[in-house]
């Protein structure tokens, strides 16, 4: 689904990126850093991270198919040396400080240092999890839990660990697919339960086939069970992430403490592969992908960056060729650990993302006044970049300035962060002005009602009255009200079109018109939070482009199908019944056009209520004045319906193979000349 | 009946008619634009006749002294066809070959006789051109003589091969010249030809630490790989095609994506200048290798220990002749190889300029580099006083209906108000390169005839720009992309280049607007280039910034003949060099050979590519060039940390870039620009006056003088000395450093002397 959505907004918005040709240079980092703006698209920013150093060996020891890091508080890293069967302790610089469990590991895949300096570790091939002091002595070791919840045939292939500050683990066993193994230390390991589930996502089709499906063919299927998830961590709060393979929305999790996810993303901006998952410092969380690439999420789980990438084969510090591991240091240095290259790659911040992970700092401590000033240098370095124009917006807020809160959120496409906002801008001019409003309105009621007492007693509103009624007797204006009319009794108004010579060009034509003006301005100039096109883009001519080729292309098939199922109906006639049935819209569409000003998200559903009203409505009119019109039966009306978007349908295909083959006609054409030019020429 | 059918006969008369009338119109469209494409050979020389030969070099089994100089003595051993050169002063030695002492003993038969072998070359039998050809391990036939100072031998490899060549090997002054000429080379057997030349691969080797120093990688700026022992960590070396990789030859192939659409990996830098060098440090004795001819089809090879054997070495790699991918049919499913029909024919011809003493290390290298290119006039001094530049985008273009529309970003009216707002704030001299000013928009290219679009004033306003900036001191260039074809707003039909498998080249861009763009052939982009010139000075302005064919180099194949780079080489220097007689001429990473037409540089790379066996960054080329040439920078608004990147201008000398428009960035989403992200001037405007002010005090002081020696202290402060007695010292440490009596705090700089 995920992939399909992204081809989607690739078909659709054609999101791509553009290697200008050699027109910019960039900086002689060997990968470029994409971010994500406000309508989802992907986009290009400074660097964020660049490759700082390498740790090939630690002392003199090398790795070797290495599959896991972790760093200590004092900054030691603790690497799973799988491939040498050991744990090796080293600095930042190469040296080697201690070598943990060589002879006791046999395939020691997951490694875990606690605060107090205990090296946990996941055994794979021992089938345990061995835990280590500080100076390297084996201390503990636990086994296949006992427990009958576990699960007999269930087997224990430790791969990952993690441990949280009341000593309970938390382990990833491979082929596990019930979740995370907990483990209690007490009593020599209780299994405490299944943590963090993965769920198997059941779709629709897979819903549709199992409904038709034999068993047979059903046990054939793909079979349907949850993921294993392939890595975990824990931050300082003892939240647990997961990362799941193939695992779509839910590929990254941020688990609390009853093993719920407290992140929905579905920007579609995960990693395909995910190998492992780092907490940062500053509430965000970073995601290896095993085949390079590095992402950084916010704690909502919204993509802030994702940079790295395949190493090509020309060496080039700072690609991967296959990632097994990333930790997270004081200094937000990330430190990636590639099994293939038996290395660790050292990515520091640049000054950019130090600036936003220090707004991102001060945000989270209520220091908004302060977070200002990062994100102001954040939006001179890139004005484009919409997650530092959220964080603005949302400072504003809390400074209660919601004017300019307003203006960022709108800028940042934040719908939230806008609809607080203006919330409070609302409320502050309902507060300033509700008396006079209130006054206002008691006026107008009162001169009302003194105009109609008056208007009783001396009949003061004659002469108005006969001007309207003299104005009404015009044939024009009479059309005009007859097709508004139309909105509260269509089947009267349908047989005047049908039999009393009320059908027409002009006047449908001049509804029509108006119902393009309403389209357009409604489309483009409605509230923010109604908006569903991007700020700034007009395309006003193709959007009355394809309304008038709808309205011709309906009323074409509606009239080719009436007249060979004996409908009575001229083309004028269904053309006026068809556009006289807009008139809901044009009535309604003003009144959504003010309230989406006036509503925030909360009372939005209104404008969405009427709107269904309306689209409703013009189907039931529209659906009578065919049926009048043509002089049909209620269900002749729905078979020549059925049989007419059958027609579009067809008329559609018939369009699309006419160009097809046209442009393959041209296509030839070209072809014969350029190639006779070339031949005959030279 | 009978009446009717003529009247049937004249719509077919018609119609005929004007076939014929469209046939004639295409013919003579063909003969017009056919003659303009006629450029295919250029006016230079790449070869020279053989030398005078005198006695007899007599056969012996060690080496024998067959040149001396006032300061080195070279010998010859020639069953080995190896050199050895001996500084008279200190009794340094480079060897060409590994001797048999230092042999580890440790390889294979095949890299035995590389390594022990002055020449080796790779041959193509049939399609395959993985034969090496060396003196150890071909059975062949050498014949020396002396010449003027130093030797001429010629080499004949029999066995399956059966080529000839002849080296001259001379040695005058500190300069050591190794030359193959192109009449000296013979392929004998037809189907068997030779591929690549490597000319003494060893020259200067060392194993694994034996001897401190470092090796000089033209990538980049500059950078050094050490001496020491890299333990076997790399499995390759530095193997850069001088000039760039060969669109005419390779396939570009489509690196991994991210989500399979989003290209993460960025292409690596291109050797713009044709140099490599060695330095043994503790010998004090190095040389910087100077590629004088046949450097259009040249690889530099600069491989640490480990990689295939434990020498470290780095050499000039000719590639003659090379085999190359034939797709079969237009789906390009079936592909068969096939092997060039002619060689390069120009000198094989390497320059080794040797330094010793306080001379034998990069900077040394860099002030020979750059004597030697003001000596042979490669390079002119130009004007280097001290400009910042702000470029502009004029308009693009996005996609719209069936059609495009223009997104104006920066009109020629607020160009002029965007310089005479800096020039407010006390930012004179600017540079500034128009882009995007033609008609049509950025991408509408190529640009043959002086015509800006409408929507940012049209010619008379980019006239009335040109013309009174000039006046107050501000010089606006007119960018042009005289490489591209845009296959939506340009015929594609006669004058693409064709690739050598005679498939049109194409580069896709991933483009929001447009995606294929094709290179024009290089006669179309010279003849194209002469008419913008004419125009553009015609119209009094008379500045153009050239892109693409100043840094692109391709063989390719018209009208059923094989054209190669050196073809390309010289129709781009023509072009270039008729250009520069009508206009000021700056150049978009500029390579070697054009060096000598450009008034600056621009877009000079200030860092590496950051390959994994790079111990060091350089600013080598800013060494040279500073004091010659200007150089501007990469545009700083791209740049992440801002910080270091100003202090690597500080240092190297190189003068700072923006690009700005006077529209907001936002606007370009929808066009093939969008990923210049932050263009706004006003979210600029006081980084430029910063930069200025600071960089032009400094440019002040070393006012047309040249670095003569850069070098990082023991407390890591990088020290620039110039040869007015300006020494610069940048620090890029976290915190505050001292060398001497001189502080430099953290993240910045100090400027002594030249007071």
């Amino acid at each position: 689904m995920q992939k399909l959505k992204r081809l989607a907004a690739a078909l659709l918005s054609a999101v791509v990126i553009c290697v200008a040709l050699s027109v910019t240079a960039f900086a002689d980092t060997p990968y470029v850093t994409y971010t994500i703006n406000g309508y989802g698209q992907i986009r290009r920013t400074q660097t964020a991270y660049l490759a700082h150093s390498t740790v090939i060996k630690f002392g003199e020891e090398s790795l070797a198919a290495p599959s896991d890091i972790c760093l200590a508080d004092d900054g030691l890293i603790y690497v799973a040396d799988s491939g040498n069967r050991r744990i090796v302790v080293g600095t930042a610089d190469g040296e080697l400080v201690r070598i943990i469990g060589e002879g006791t590991l046999k395939n020691p895949r997951g490694v875990f240092v606690t605060a107090d300096g205990s090296v946990y570790v996941a055994d794979r091939d021992a089938e345990r999890i061995f835990i280590f002091a500080p100076d390297g002595e084996l201390t503990g070791e636990y086994g296949k839990p006992a427990s009958p919840l576990y699960g007999d045939e269930v087997s224990f292939l430790p791969i990952k660990i993690v441990v949280n500050d009341a000593g309970i683990m938390f382990v990833v066993c491979e082929s596990n697919t019930n979740g995370i193994v907990e483990i209690s230390p007490t009593d020599g390991g209780t299994f405490l339960g299944y943590f963090g589930t993965n769920y198997a996502a059941v779709d629709l089709t897979t819903i549709i086939y199992r409904s038709i499906l034999t068993d047979e063919q059903r046990a054939k299927m793909v079979s349907n069970i949850p993921a294993t998830p392939t890595n975990l961590t824990i931050d300082g709060k003892g939240l647990i992430y997961t990362v799941t393979r193939g695992n779509e929305n839910d590929t990254l999790k941020r688990l609390n403490i009853a093993g719920t996810n407290m992140i929905h993303n579905t920007d579609g901006t995960y990693a395909d592969t995910p190998t492992s998952v780092a907490a940062g410092n500053h509430d965000n969380v970073y995601v290896a992908d095993q085949q390079g690439y590095i992402f950084e999420y916010n704690n909502e789980g919204e993509m802030i960056f994702v940079f790295g990438g395949p190493d090509d084969g020309t060496q080039r510090v700072g690609l991967s060729t296959m990632v097994s591991g990333i930790a997270v240091d004081k200094n937000d240095r990330i430190y990636v650990l590639d099994s293939d290259k038996a290395q660790i790659q050292i990515y520091q911040p640049t000054e950019f993302t130090d600036l936003l992970h220090s707004a991102l700092y001060l945000y989270s401590k209520g220091r908004y006044t302060e977070a200002k000033e990062p994100l102001t240098a954040i939006l001179r370095m890139n004005s484009m970049f919409d997650y530092a124009n959220k964080a603005m917006g949302r400072c504003y807020f809390r400074e209660e300035n919601y004017t300019e809160a307003l203006r960022y959120a709108r800028l940042a496409k934040d719908y939230t962060g806008y609809s607080d906002a203006y919330w409070e801008i609302r409320n502050v001019w309902l507060k300033n002005n509700i008396i006079t409003v209130i006054i206002a309105l008691v006026l107008l009621f009162v001169i009302i009602k003194l105009l109609k007492t008056l208007d009783k007693k001396k009949n003061i509103l004659a002469a108005p009255r006969a001007f309207f009624g003299k104005v009404r007797e015009k044939r024009f204006i009479d059309n005009f009200l007859y097709a508004f009319r139309f909105m509260k009794k269509p089947a009267d108004t349908a047989y005047g079109i049908a039999a009393e010579g009320r059908e027409g060009w002009l006047m449908p034509s001049l509804l029509l018109l108006i119902f393009m003006v309403e389209f357009v301005l409604n489309k483009y100039t409605c509230g923010f939070l109604m908006k569903g096109v991007m700020d700034g883009r007009y395309e006003i001519l193709s959007d009355i482009g394809a309304i008038i080729a709808v309205v011709i292309a309906v009323t074409a098939c509606t009239y080719l199908v009436c007249t060979i199922n004996e409908g009575e109906g001229t083309v004028k006639k269904i053309y006026t019944a068809i556009c006289y049935s807009l008139t809901p819209y044009i009535i309604f569409t003003p009144l959504v056009y003010l309230l989406s000003h006036v509503l925030t998200n909360n009372e939005i559903f209104l404008t969405t209520m009427l709107s269904i009203l309306t689209y409703g409505w013009i189907a039931v009119i529209a659906f009578i004045g065919i049926k009048e019109v043509n002089n049909f039966t209620f269900w002749q009306t729905v078979k020549v319906l059925l049989l007419t978007a059958f027609t579009a349908l067809i008329l559609a295909l018939l369009i699309f193979i006419i160009y097809v083959l046209w442009a393959q006609v041209f296509g030839f054409i070209g072809a014969v000349v350029g190639e006779g030019v070339y031949r005959l020429g030279y | 009946m009978d009446t009717k059918k003529p009247r049937r006969l004249l719509p077919v008369i018609i119609i005929c008619a004007a076939v014929l009338l469209i046939a004639a119109i295409v013919v003579a469209v063909i003969i017009i634009t056919g003659s303009e494409t006629d450029i295919v050979k250029g006016t230079h020389s790449h070869t020279s006749p053989l030398p005078a030969l005198g006695a007899k070099v007599e056969a012996s089994q060690d080496y024998v002294k067959v040149a001396e100089s006032d300061n080195y003595i070279l010998y010859y051993y020639e069953p080995r066809f190896s050199i050895r050169l001996e500084n008279k002063k200190t009794g340094a030695v480079l060897d060409s070959t590994v001797s048999d002492e230092k042999d580890d003993g440790r390889n294979n038969a095949s890299w035995t006789a590389y390594m022990k072998s002055g020449i080796v070359l790779t041959a193509i039998i049939g399609t395959l051109n993985t034969y090496q050809v060396d003196m150890n391990s071909v059975q062949n036939e050498i014949s020396t003589w002396y010449t003027d100072n130093g030797i001429y031998a010629k080499i004949h490899f029999k066995g399956n091969y059966d080529f000839e060549l002849g080296v001259e090997v001379a040695l005058s002054g500190d300069d050591l010249t190794v030359r193959i000429p192109d009449e000296s080379i013979a392929e004998h057997k037809e189907g068997t030809y030779i591929s690549t030349v490597g000319v003494f691969p060893f020259l200067g080797y060392t194993y694994l630490d034996e001897q401190d120093g470092y090796m000089l990688v033209p990538d980049g700026n500059g950078a050094l790989i050490y001496l020491d022992n890299k333990e076997g960590r790399y499995t390759t070396g530095f193997s850069g095609l001088i000039y760039g990789i060969d669109d005419g030859m390779t396939n570009r192939t489509a690196t991994s994506t991210l989500w399979e659409h989003y290209e993460t990996v960025t292409s690596a830098n291109t050797v713009t200048a044709p140099v490599f060098g060695m330095a043994h440090t503790e010998d004090e004795q190095a040389y910087l290798g100077i590629v004088e001819s046949g450097d259009e089809r040249c690889s530099v090879e600069v491989v640490p220990n480990g990689v295939m054997v434990d020498y470290n070495r780095c050499f000039a790699r000719f590639l003659l002749r090379d085999v190359f991918v034939q797709p079969l049919n237009q789906s390009n499913s079936g592909t068969v190889p096939a092997v060039e029909q002619d060689r390069l024919h120009s000198d094989l011809a390497v320059r080794y300029r040797l330094l010793s003493g306080e001379n034998a290390d990069y900077s040394g290298m860099a002030n020979a580099y750059r004597s030697y290119l003001l000596d042979t006039g490669k390079i002119q001094k130009r004007d280097t006083s001290y400009n910042t530049r702000v470029d502009m985008l004029g308009t693009e273009r996005e996609s719209f209906l069936m059609g495009t529309v223009p997104v104006t970003m920066t009109t020629a009216g607020q160009v002029g108000d965007i310089l005479n707002d800096l020039r407010g704030l006390g930012v004179q001299n600017i540079l500034t390169v128009y882009k995007g000013w033609q008609s049509g928009g950025l991408y509408d290219v190529p640009v043959s005839s002086f015509g800006a679009d409408g929507y940012i004033g049209g010619n008379s306003a980019v006239k009335d720009l040109v013309k009174q900036q000039a006046e107050l001191g501000n010089t606006v260039y007119l960018y042009d992309d005289a490489l591209s074809v845009n296959a939506a707003t340009h015929s594609t039909t006669y004058n693409v280049m064709k690739m050598v498998n005679k498939r049109t080249f194409e580069n896709k861009t991933h483009g929001q607007v447009y995606d294929t763009f094709y290179y024009l052939m290089p006669g179309r982009s010279s003849s194209d280039l002469a008419h913008l010139t004419k125009d553009i000075s015609g119209a009094g302005i008379g500045n153009i910034a050239l892109a693409g064919i100043t840094g692109t180099l391709f063989s390719y194949s018209s009208k059923g003949s094989y054209y190669s780079r050196t073809d390309t080489m010289d129709i781009y220097e023509d072009a270039v060099s008729a250009a520069d007689g009508s206009c000021n001429v700056i150049a978009e990473r500029p390579n070697a050979y054009l060096w000598r037409y450009s008034d600056a540089f621009l877009d000079m790379p200030l860092s590496s590519s950051d390959y994994m066996y790079l111990d060091r960054e350089v600013p080598f080329l800013s060494m040279v060039l500073k004091g010659v040439v200007p150089t501007y920078s990469d545009y700083v608004n791209f740049e992440a940390n801002k910080k270091e990147n100003f202090l690597q201008m500080v240092e190297s000398g190189v003068y700072p870039s923006f690009y700005v428009a006077a529209e907001d960035s936002s606007k370009l989403i929808y066009t093939n620009s969008r990923n210049l992200y932050s263009l706004e001037y006003t979210s600029y405007r006081d980084t430029i006056v910063e930069y200025d002010t600071a960089l032009r005090a400094i440019a002040e002081k070393t006012s047309g003088a040249c670095i003569i020696s850069h070098e990082v202290t023991d407390s890591g402060l990088a020290k620039v000395t110039y040869d007015n007695g300006v020494v610069i010292y940048v620090n890029y440490s976290g915190s505050a450093q001292s060398d001497g009596d001189v502080t430099v705090d953290a993240l910045s700089y100090t400027v002594k002397g030249g007071e």
